[in-house]
């Protein structure tokens, strides 16, 4: 192995790696003096490198200065820039016989591998031109990426885009503007809509309670108070007819009595009077003297209707019945009918 | 060791520091970036081949990213900007690919 290398290193470079034995020839193409690395940065080749190597070395220490002085020359030219398989098999120690202090370690000072050659730059730091350059090339390298990184995930993409980049975002973003302010127009007429008629709906359900209240008031099937009169007729002698009163309902219907009730009978549109023997019958239900009848209306219409000369309280009178007619602010109608379903008859409005 | 440093620091600076860069210079930031990492594989292979030299060093960086930014420049002016800086991208990744595979031979022996 020495002596081929011997035999090589003036001329050409021999592999770098010696045990290697499959990846020699990889080794060979790229490690070998005539094939620069692809980055071309300090891959020159040539004599060039040699004295930036020398030069380095020096710096090192005095020692290790002297030794690699020492075993650069003893190599001369030609294995200076012999790989490391060479310093490990002691052929330069050899050579140069009577470089006595150079003998103990020469591959310790002057590593040849690319491990040793790593190992030798990292540590112990030294301060050499080189290492200085790189470092300054190194820090813009790192404040470079720095900055583009934080950059990067900071301002999201629009910060190193080109224009018709940004051009093009924009146009997207005045698309997605427009697309979504007309979505929003709709969804807002949508609102409108629906807030209308569910303003509707409750204005209609309020309608038809409304409605409910009155038609149940005059079907009796409500409660209803509110000012009015009350009738009593006394009729000791029983000649209260059923006529009578039905002549004075529809008397206090035609002055506008909106709700009324004869002793506890709600009076409606079907109410019937019928004479019974002792009294009288209002749908079917026997009422007796005294006739007590709660009106709802008009208290100025009701009581003058009653009282008009031929009207109802004089044909009573005439009858020997005793009537009083008392307006009040409060009459309160409860007796309550229950709503007949009609059989027949159906709502012919939809 | 110094450059290693040197490389540190210049990231702690960097997101420490937060400087601004010029609007101008931007665009070209992230391919000078990778122009220049290129050349840091390139100068690592080399110290590990044992023919690193300092100034071809940084001739070699200098160069790398000043060309890589004039191609995008160049290109951003041709109105292909967006192709031609993928591909400046492609050809530095390749070589720092083929790099970095030659410094895994000298560093693990694989």
């Amino acid at each position: 192995m020495s002596d081929e290398d011997d035999k090589k290193s003036p001329g050409q470079l021999p592999p770098e790696e010696p045990p290697a034995g499959e990846g020699s020839g990889d080794a060979r193409e790229q490690s070998g003096r005539p094939l620069p690395p692809e980055g071309d940065s300090g891959a020159e080749p040539g004599p060039e490198q040699r004295p930036a190597r020398e030069a380095s070395s020096p710096a090192e220490g005095a020692e290790k200065a002297r030794k690699s002085e020492g075993d650069g020359e003893g190599r001369e030219a030609g294995s200076d820039a012999s790989p490391a398989g060479q310093d490990a098999h002691e052929t330069p120690e050899e050579r140069k016989g009577g470089d006595s202090e150079a003998a103990p370690a020469p591959d310790a000072q002057a590593p040849r591998t690319g491990r040793q050659r790593l190992a030798q730059a990292v540590w112990p730091p030294r301060v050499t031109r080189a290492q200085l350059i790189v470092a300054l090339l190194l820090f813009v390298l790192g404040l470079g990426l720095a900055i583009q990184v934080r950059s990067t995930s900071e301002n999201s993409s629009l910060r190193g885009a080109r224009q018709e980049d940004l051009v093009r975002i924009l146009d997207e973003l005045d698309d997605r503007t427009k697309r979504l302010e007309d979505e929003k127009q709709n969804l807002e007429g949508q609102r409108t809509e629906l807030e209308n008629s569910s303003d509707q709906a409750e204005e209609a359900r309020k309608q038809t309670r409304q409605k409910a209240r009155q038609l149940g008031v005059l079907a009796g099937t409500v409660g209803a108070q509110g000012p009015g009169i009350e009738l009593t007729v006394t009729d000791p002698g029983k000649a209260v007819e059923a006529d009578m009163l039905l002549d004075a309902v529809q008397e206090l219907r035609a002055a506008g009595a909106e709700a009324i009730e004869i002793n506890n009978v709600r009076v409606v549109a079907s109410t019937y009077f019928s004479d019974s023997p002792g009294g009288v019958r209002v749908d079917g239900r026997k009422i007796s003297e005294p006739y007590r009848f709660q009106v709802i209306g008009k208290p100025q219409d009701l009581e003058p209707a009653l009282n008009i000369p031929g009207g109802v309280v004089q044909t009573l009178r005439k009858e020997q019945a005793d009537v009083s007619v008392k307006a009040s602010k409060k009459i309160v109608v409860d007796a309550l009918r229950s709503a007949k379903r009609p059989d027949y008859a159906r709502s012919s409005s939809p | 060791m110094i450059a290693v440093l040197g490389l540190i620091v210049g990231v702690v600076a960097g997101l420490v520091v937060r400087p601004v860069v010029p609007t101008l210079v931007e665009p070209y930031l992230p391919i000078a970036v990778v122009a220049a990492l290129d050349a840091v594989f390139g100068g690592l292979r080399a110290m590990l081949d044992g023919i690193f030299d300092d100034k071809v060093f940084v001739v070699s960086f200098l160069s790398n990213v000043v060309v890589a930014a004039l191609i995008v420049f160049l290109g951003d002016k041709l109105g292909v900007g967006a192709q031609l800086s993928t591909g400046v991208v492609v050809v530095l990744g390749i070589r720092i690919f083929s790099n970095a595979a030659a410094i895994r031979r000298h560093v693990f022996r694989a």
